[in-house]
């Protein structure tokens, strides 16, 4: 076997840039405009699996009928099913890391949606707390119209906002 | 009064006043021409947030014409119809600017026609965005002593031992033979040219994020040295884009190019920019 | 070439398709795929519970989602399903169907959906295609799909005027073709008076490549369940048989610019292959329908030589005496082909759809009239490899 002259190799720094569009469909429009416009969670339900699926989609996975216009509301706090803190930092990350993802079922849903967690440390969070959507200003219309999920205190009280690099 | 579509095209610019949208204008300085077949011209003017419509038969001065039949038109208005399938279809032709004729659909809110109901539409969520990631490319060996050549104005090709040809820029293995080029040879710089693309489409270039300026030209160039197939891929000075003739070999059938010769860059850091184009050499 | 043969034979049973279009706003990537999930397991009487291996493909680039088919088992079905991805650029669509009849030819599987699709107004077409070039020569230098090559070969051939004439007309065929299509994306109405204003005034792209020439970008999805022929024979009154596929990767990207023929192309040396082993002399007689992957107008001219074995301006002659109409001697895209619609990841899987509906008699208004038994399916993709595919109406081969 030829053994190669690695002395002639090197690396050349490049990018790579492009533009795209998403388009959300009417489905997820509908689910994101409600959460700009009324502050509030939709989601759709199959009747066949009796499954709420949040955030919706046309089709049931499971048993593939068509869902579309079986919309529910949704509370806007759930339970933390799961967690996961982000330490790396990238440029495209939404937060400064380190900062907390969660996997939060909202009360009347059946499916997890992924967002973020504020006011909390890292060290603190735990599986089974109470969160609370906290909506934003911002009119993306994307998810970060809602801004994160807050911790709901066992007993009821408001918390106190700590804050955050944001 | 003719009508397409329920749509009467006098009406369409009589309510353009009335259907103007500052904020979509923002930033727009520019004359636009309407000429609507057998209907009539229009000219209008957009700066400072204003506008500023004229009936006319002098579209002289406009940074873009649009010229297109009154059924076209109407269908379009009406979203029966496609712009650029029109454009493609020559049913519209735009001259001048091509990119500030497609600003005329911000400026304006949705022509309805009188009495027409505006149905509410859902409104669909798009989102656009630009991808930007950092990417390293590990050059190799090969790879690797070829652009060191650029850096010391050289241009060299790697050789096959099996069939003899060469391949610049180089790869490791010889396709149809399978086996490892294992010598090196030094080219032109100047050669003929084969073949010159006139490319006249701004793409984004995805290495930069930006639009490729044109008109520029991609060329094929048979440098010193090399024969058949061994052409060496490059651009030319735009400049020269009118002033080149393709070099051919179809059977007996021998054209030469236009003799090329490579520009330098000052700034040679071993890559394709080390060259920064090839000129006439005539 | 290290081919054998395959263990049984397999037969398309279900075929679906979206409408082709440059405005599905209303929908998402999952939802437009399953529109043509649906009409494929409709098409053949069947339920996702029927289904089991499921092949999907795209051009990553465009939509900028990577590993979309996980997403895509909401508008697929695969959940729960084995399942395969396939993403060859142009051929994306060819190497489905390859994928699907080897799965299910091997005896491993014995009913796969393969699915192909495409969002191309959620990218850039030009400049994703530009990405697949070498970062550190040709990415700077190739401008997407586009090219004049084919433009300057054709007229250094025959002379400019014979080659321009000759690639408008096979546009405006392929046109007329695509107004009888409901699916297809554009359909123009073009009229052979308007030959010689566009040819002059069409905006040029590349050198003689004009916008009018180039093919579309376009949304869709297309989908095509094939099955085991005991399967087949049982679900469908009127399954296509996939004969045969070849996929060949012959031309070396940096000898393309170039002005140098005759060159062995890759669609030459595939067709000879194919031919070969099938004990084909004559393509031009045998097969009855040839839907083409013809990215422009310049290049289906050009290729109808390569596919077709053929000498001289034969070709040429084929193109101007109209012979590749819907009711010519050898229709070319029924369907309108590629320049009608271009969902990249559907289009060649659109080949192979297209062509299985002119065998089943059931492609409505562009039907090609009379006993379409043989049928030819061809891909591309843009470093140059072929993918070609054969149909058959009967096992009889």
């Amino acid at each position: 076997m030829q053994k190669d002259d690695f002395s002639k190799s090197y690396v050349v720094e490049g990018k790579l840039a492009l533009p795209y569009t998403y388009f959300a469909g009417r489905v997820g429009s509908r689910f994101l405009t409600t959460l700009r416009d009324h502050k509030t969670i939709m989601g759709v339900r199959c009747d066949t699996c009796s499954k709420v699926f949040v955030p919706p989609r046309q089709t049931c996975e499971r048993c593939f009928s068509d869902i579309r216009d079986n919309w529910v509301t949704l509370e806007n706090k759930g339970e933390l099913i799961n967690f996961t803190v982000v330490r790396e930092a990238d440029k495209h990350l939404p937060r400064k890391t380190p900062y907390i993802l969660g996997l939060i079922r909202l009360d009347g849903a059946d499916t997890p949606m992924v967002h973020i967690i504020e006011g909390i440390e890292p060290d603190k969070i735990a599986e089974g707390m109470r969160v609370r959507a906290v909506f934003a200003g911002e009119s993306e219309g994307t998810i970060l119209e809602i801004a994160h999920f807050e911790i709901v205190p066992p007993c009821g009280m408001r918390s106190r906002q700590i804050s955050t690099n944001s | 009064m003719s009508e397409y579509y329920g749509i009467d095209v006098d009406d369409v610019f009589n309510t353009m006043a009335s259907r103007f949208r500052p904020e979509g204008a923002e930033g727009v300085d520019a004359v636009f021409g309407y000429d609507i077949t057998e209907k009539g011209k229009w000219k209008l003017s957009v700066g400072q947030g204003r506008m500023a419509l004229d009936i006319t038969e002098d579209l002289s001065g406009c940074d873009v014409v649009v010229r297109v039949d009154e059924q076209t038109f109407a269908g379009i208005i009406a979203g029966k119809l496609d712009a650029m399938a029109a454009l493609s279809a020559n049913k519209m032709k735009v001259e001048g600017d091509f990119n500030l004729f497609a600003v005329t659909g911000k400026i304006f809110t949705k022509y309805v026609p009188p009495g027409q109901e505006v149905e509410p539409e859902q409104e669909l969520v798009m989102l656009k965005r630009t991808i930007s990631v950092n990417q390293r490319f590990a050059t190799g060996p090969i790879m690797g002593t070829f652009l060191q050549g650029l850096k010391e104005k050289t241009i060299l090709a790697i050789k096959c031992p099996g069939c003899g040809r060469l391949q610049s820029p180089p790869r490791e293995i010889c396709a149809p033979c399978r086996i490892r080029n294992d010598s090196w040879v030094e080219i032109g710089p100047a050669g003929e040219m084969r073949m010159l693309e006139y490319c006249y489409y701004a793409s984004p270039d995805p290495l930069t994020g930006e639009t490729r300026e044109t008109p520029y030209g991609a060329i094929g160039v048979l440098l010193d040295g090399c024969k058949d197939n061994e052409v060496f891929w490059h651009l030319l000075n735009p400049q020269q884009l009118n002033d080149v003739r393709m070099g051919m070999v179809m059977g007996d059938k021998v054209v030469h190019g236009t003799r090329l010769r490579p520009v330098w860059s000052a700034n040679r850091t071993g890559s394709i920019n080390d060259i920064k184009y090839f000129e006439i050499d005539e | 070439m290290g081919y054998k043969k395959r263990n049984r034979h397999v037969g398309i049973v279900g075929i679906g398709e979206t409408k082709f279009s440059s405005h599905r706003e209303d929908v998402n990537q999952p939802e437009m795929i399953h529109e043509a999930v649906r009409g494929a397991l409709d098409d053949a009487g069947l339920t996702m519970d029927d289904i089991d291996c499921v092949v999907h493909g795209n051009m990553e680039l465009f939509e900028m989602v990577h590993q979309p088919d996980m997403w895509h088992t909401l508008g697929t079905g695969a959940y729960g399903k084995s399942a395969f991805r396939v993403t060859t650029g142009g051929t994306t669509g060819g190497t489905l169907v390859c994928g699907a009849d080897n799965l299910v030819a091997s005896g491993m599987y014995d009913v796969v959906l393969a699915v192909g699709f495409e969002k191309l107004q959620e990218g850039h077409t030009t400049g994703g295609i530009t990405n697949m070039a070498d970062p550190l020569w040709a990415r700077r230098l190739q401008s997407g799909a586009l090219t004049a090559q084919a433009a300057v070969k054709l007229i250094a051939e025959f002379g400019e005027a014979r080659a321009r004439r000759a690639a408008m007309t096979y546009r405006i065929i392929m046109d007329m073709h695509a107004c009888k299509n409901p699916n297809a994306h554009r359909a123009f109405h073009l009229d052979w008076d308007q030959m010689e204003d566009l040819m002059a005034t069409s905006p040029p792209l590349i050198g003689d490549l004009r916008l009018i020439h180039m093919c579309s970008q376009s949304d869709g999805a297309c989908a095509i369940i094939f099955a085991s022929e005991k399967k087949a024979r049982e679900i469908s009154g009127k399954p296509v048989w996939v004969r045969d596929h070849i996929t060949v990767h012959r031309e070396e990207t940096l000898n393309l610019h170039n002005n140098y023929y005759p060159i062995e192309t890759t669609h030459s040396f595939a067709a000879k292959q194919l031919y070969g082993r099938n004990g084909i002399d004559n393509p031009l007689e045998y097969f009855d329908v040839f839907e083409m992957y013809d990215p422009s107008a310049w290049w289906g001219v050009d290729w109808l030589r390569d596919f077709f074995l053929l000498e001289g301006d034969e070709h040429i002659k084929m193109v101007e005496n109209r012979d590749i109409m819907i009711d010519g001697k050898m229709p070319i895209n029924p369907s309108g082909g590629v320049i009608a619609t271009n969902p990249i990841g559907a289009t060649a899987i659109i080949r192979v759809a297209e062509a299985a509906k002119q065998i089943r008699g059931d492609a409505g208004d562009h039907q090609i009239p009379g006993n379409v038994e043989h049928g030819l399916a061809s891909s591309f993709g843009g470093t140059m490899w072929t993918v070609l595919t054969m149909l058959e109406k009967e096992t009889n081969w």
